[in-house]
């Protein structure tokens, strides 16, 4: 169950502790062979049972979780609002498609200069510079969907060759590895980020740099993990009778048999990643101007909602929240449905 | 056991060394020119030369880190750059606060124990997928959006619809006996911030919990103690128990050593004086001693934490400890 | 005459899933004496475990339920008894212990905390006296050292002092009846013979009676007084141990004994396993749930059930082949050509 979680203010590396050691779990012995029979198609009284793939499996149990649904829904949803955002940004010369250009401002729109109220031609009111919070919600998302995406990549290549490196040739190759994995642990996540951040500078292209040179060790524990217990198996014994070299095992054959629980981590990486960049942008060494992230919207509209003009604070928070929740109750999902233990 | 601890003791040093390293890498050796930052802001190029011989800084790279390091193994983390004040000084003054702020959204966190524990009991009813729900939802908010509405909420709206006025919106108050609110002015100050942490984390726990619980409720040792004829009350309360709340224990211990460390987000939120604040601000000033003083320490209490929630659960959970 | 302990008639018990009935076990019966032995074999997901689970009454409900049949514990109606009184029963007149001792035992509770609880629950003892009590038992059951082991966790025994363990736990409060869900399956052979051992003395010194369910036809063979073969959650035949093992009747108990490899044969066999795969439990067929891997299936045998054909005292069948052609096809199998008469 590891995979960097969801960062609180305590950033800890929840989800390591140690829930799979607790007592296996048996069903009832043969309640368990019951139920695989109930999950395979079978030809009616032939005494036959053809098992479903695992992805037919994961899918079905995981059909039956409403809320890892709803989350898979906020994410495809996010990911198509940020995907178009990211197309769209450089060829509309920074606006993306948008209701207004993002970045205009229009004083009229802000009386007393706290922005106007959500109506009919600005559902999510505007700023205190008048400019549309609808737009800038929305243009927001490429960033988020940037950052969530490069840094779980850059965290992904590096953790997806260290890790089954680690595990397969053990020995040294592992100590050494695993004792770099600790010391990147030991950081409490948050002012190892921020420390990075102080040394590369603010910045767009800095975030996704940190976050991503950070969790890599998360991902690497992970597969090492898989890899240890896939390596034991039979069909690796084959692979190396028949001659395959070393790196032809671990990518061909280890990796993409202990797959399962990183895309679990995967989810809630991003979910994590898309909440570090916001709290950066918070605290004001993420984005940038002109730049906006939903992290920076907050940040820069604290002030009036103390005035009253709730609608710039709450808009781009519900937007965040949303977006995280929806990774987390995704990955919790897929969490369920893909372990064995927590068959019904 | 012993062999244990050895061995965990072994890698701390291993893991706190490397942790030294990197926090001298980066922020000494990458920025650039040590001696100008040891020297301060405007000193004069001789003032600079001089550090940087008396230094020892125009050395080889491990020699200043040798330097460094035995430096602060002594205690002596160096002086703020625009304080005029140690940095060993800064952490103990803004350490109570944090401290205090950890404790208290630990225990508010521990709550999620028993909700865990009853949503996984009541699997599928109306009050586990409301709780689950809720526990989902609470978990993604960030801390710090949170932070804000609570202190509008609390701190902004009560007051306008009740005229009470309880909850001050920042600052902390003080503290005897090191660490307890000294009043109720000062106790006022902590409730917001550590019920914005505590209530997150009392999302995820009690999530873990329930996750926990339906794992072992499930197991074949269940089973027996129920063929033995035991109550339901037992087997859940004994035996499932047990093996259940371990894993979430030690959530909580990380936890309260992550959170010493530095809670600087809802510190900065409520403006409220502790460590992570004063990280962040030397952040802002690049006052490099307080920024790495402070890292520092946030990481070995970390570190220490974790070593003792590890070895706490090798206490517990008897097959940790007598598996050589 | 022995007394009678156990008397399960009709036993039915399904499981109501998203994916449909599983229908474990369907109108099974036996009975079990003092001082017997009664074997169930089958292979997995035949319904062994889920007949003995309901008799304890241990089904997980939802999702399962039995749904029919009467089980009689010394003219007590099992069905009819409350919670409460069902759990006074269980470990102490009925007692079971389950396949692996390394799941079964809690990790994190000491090996004499397990064994007094039970002697504290049913025989209403001390706790100092409990915790003598189960050292003695550990004693019993052949653990050497026992006044230490006790005051140690299951983690520090092996694979087969666990089971010890799990078993003297098990007799603690002097059960009528014991049953034991695949005993040895976890262990090493040469652990096997010593849990038999075991279980045996057991028997002798607590005069009651064992239910030993297994896929492993060695191990009945040597502690079963009788034996009930099962597949696809019904009984297909019964009879004594000689009866099934000299005399088999149906077409699946061939092919159990068929796929032993035997030492006494002469002549070069092959292994004969049995074709196919087990049934598909939501998807049985109303007949026997054999057809679609039965050699010798004919037209009645899916969708019918077949008559229970008694071949002779306390030997029955369910099967349509008529008796004289199931003579006459069994002889001609290579495992009985040599060996049956």
């Amino acid at each position: 169950m590891a995979g960097r979680e969801f960062i609180h203010e305590s950033g800890a590396t929840h989800g390591s502790p140690n829930v799979d050691e607790v007592a296996a779990v048996g069903a009832v012995g043969e309640l368990d062979v019951l139920d695989e029979r109930a999950a395979q198609t079978a030809e009616p009284g032939n005494g036959g049972a053809k098992p479903l793939g695992l992805w037919a499996d994961t899918w079905r149990r995981l059909k039956r979780n409403k809320l890892a649904l709803v989350g898979l829904g906020i994410i495809i949803v996010f990911m198509v609002i940020g995907l178009v955002q990211v197309i769209a940004y450089p060829l509309t010369d920074g606006r993306g498609v948008t209701p207004y250009p993002p970045n205009q401002q229009n004083y009229d729109l802000s009386p007393q200069g706290r922005g106007s109220p959500p109506s009919a031609s600005h559902p999510f009111g505007t700023d205190y510079m008048g400019r549309d919070i609808l737009s800038r919600v929305l243009v927001a998302t490429r960033i988020s969907l940037l950052v969530g995406v490069i840094a779980v990549a850059i965290a992904l290549t590096i953790g997806l060759v260290l890790g089954p490196v680690s595990g397969y040739y053990g020995g040294t190759v592992d100590s050494v590895i695993m004792r770099l994995a600790d010391i990147f642990f030991a950081f409490p996540y948050i002012l190892f980020v921020l420390l990075i951040m102080t040394v590369l500078g603010p910045g767009f292209v800095n975030v996704f740099l940190a976050i991503g040179i950070l969790s890599w060790a998360s991902f690497a524990r992970l597969v090492r993990g898989q890899v240890l217990s896939v390596k034991a198996m039979e069909y690796v014994e084959a692979a190396r009778a028949q001659g395959a070299s070393d790196l032809r095992i671990i990518f061909r054959h280890v990796l993409p048999n202990s797959m399962a629980p990183v895309y679990v981590a995967i989810a809630m990486a991003v979910g994590g990643a898309i909440v570090t960049e916001a709290a950066l942008s918070f605290l004001g060494i993420g984005i940038q101007a002109p730049n906006a992230s939903w992290g920076k919207m907050i940040a820069d509209t604290l002030t009036y909602l103390w005035a009253g003009s709730w609608w710039m604070v709450v808009f781009p928070s519900i937007a965040l929240t949303l977006t995280v929740f929806g990774f987390i109750s995704f990955g919790n999902g897929l969490r369920d449905a893909t372990d064995p233990k927590l068959k019904e | 056991m012993v062999s244990y601890v050895i061995r965990r003791l072994l890698q701390l040093v291993i893991v706190l060394f490397g942790v030294s390293v990197i926090t001298f890498f980066m922020l000494y050796v990458i920025p650039g020119d040590p001696a100008r930052m040891l020297a301060g802001k405007n000193a004069t190029e001789e003032k600079i030369q001089a550090i940087r011989e008396q230094k020892g800084l125009d050395k080889p790279i491990y020699v200043q880190y040798g330097v460094w390091i035995s430096g602060v193994l002594q205690g002596d983390l160096g002086e703020s750059f625009y304080l005029q004040q140690d940095v060993a000084e800064m952490i103990r003054e803004n350490a109570p606060n944090t401290i205090q702020l950890a404790l208290a959204a630990v225990l508010i966190e521990l709550l999620g124990i028993p909700l865990g524990i009853y949503s996984a009991l009541r699997q599928y009813t109306f009050w586990d997928t409301a709780l689950t729900t809720s526990a989902l939802i609470i978990w993604g908010i960030p801390v710090f959006v949170l932070g804000v509405f609570m202190q509008w909420f609390f701190g902004l709206k009560l007051t306008q619809w009740t005229g009470l006025d309880i909850f001050p919106l920042t600052g902390a108050g003080d503290n005897v006996l090191w660490i307890v609110p000294a009043s109720w002015a000062s106790l006022s100050t902590l409730i917001l911030p550590a019920v914005t942490l505590g209530l997150i984390e009392v999302a995820y726990i009690s999530y873990m919990q329930r996750a926990s619980m339906l794992e072992v409720i499930r197991a074949d040792y269940i089973r027996t103690a129920r063929a033995k004829g035991l109550g339901e009350r037992k087997v859940v309360g004994k035996h499932a128990f047990k093996n259940a709340v371990i894993p979430v224990m030690t959530i909580a211990g990380i936890d309260l050593g992550a959170l010493m460390g530095g809670a600087i987000l809802t510190e900065t939120v409520f403006s409220r004086p502790g460590i992570g604040l004063m990280i962040f601000q030397a952040i802002g000033s690049r006052d490099v001693p307080v920024v790495a003083g402070g890292v520092l320490f946030a990481t070995v209490v970390y570190v220490f934490a974790n070593l003792f929630v590890d070895l706490g659960y090798a206490a517990v959970d008897p097959r940790i400890r007598l598996e050589e | 005459m022995a007394e009678r302990l156990l008397e399960v008639t009709d036993l039915s018990t399904h499981f109501f899933t998203h994916a449909g009935v599983v229908k474990a076990v369907n109108g099974v019966s036996f009975t079990l004496d003092r001082q017997e032995t009664l074997g169930i074999v089958g292979e997995s997901g035949s319904g062994k475990t889920v007949a003995a689970l309901s008799v304890m009454r241990l089904i997980p409900d939802p999702p399962g339920k039995v749904v029919e049949g009467t089980m009689m514990l010394r003219g007590r109606d099992l069905r009819a008894l409350s919670d409460d009184e069902m759990r006074q029963v269980r470990g102490n007149d009925i007692a079971m212990i389950f396949q692996d001792p390394m799941t079964s035992l809690n990790p994190v509770f000491k090996i004499g905390d397990q064994i007094a609880e039970a002697i504290m629950l049913h025989q209403d003892k001390g706790k100092d006296e409990a915790w003598r009590l189960a050292a003695e038992l550990l004693e019993r059951v052949g653990i050497p050292d026992a006044k230490n082991r006790v005051k140690q966790y299951p983690f520090e025994f092996s694979g087969g002092m666990r089971q010890r363990a799990m078993i003297a736990m098990a007799i603690s409060c002097n059960p009528d009846i014991l049953i034991a869900d695949e005993p040895t399956t976890a262990l090493d052979v040469t652990i096997q013979a010593q849990i038999i051992e075991v279980v045996q003395e057991m028997q002798e010194q607590f005069h009651s009676g064992v239910i030993l369910i297994t896929h492993d036809l060695g191990v009945v063979a040597e502690l079963a007084d009788k034996v009930m073969v099962m597949y696809g959650g019904r009984t297909v035949e019964y009879g004594s141990i000689d009866q099934v093992f000299y005399d088999p009747h149906h077409p699946y108990t061939w092919g159990l004994l068929g796929s032993l490899p035997r030492l006494d044969v002469v002549e070069k066999t092959r292994l004969t396993p049995i074709k196919g795969q087990p049934p598909d439990l939501i998807l049985l067929p109303a007949g026997c749930p054999f057809s679609g891997r039965c050699a010798y299936e004919r037209a009645e045998c899916r969708d019918n059930w077949p008559a229970h054909e008694l071949i002779s005292e306390g030997h029955g069948v369910n099967c349509w082949i008529p008796r004289a052609e199931r003579e006459e096809t069994r002889a001609a199998l290579p495992h009985f050509r040599s060996a049956v008469a």
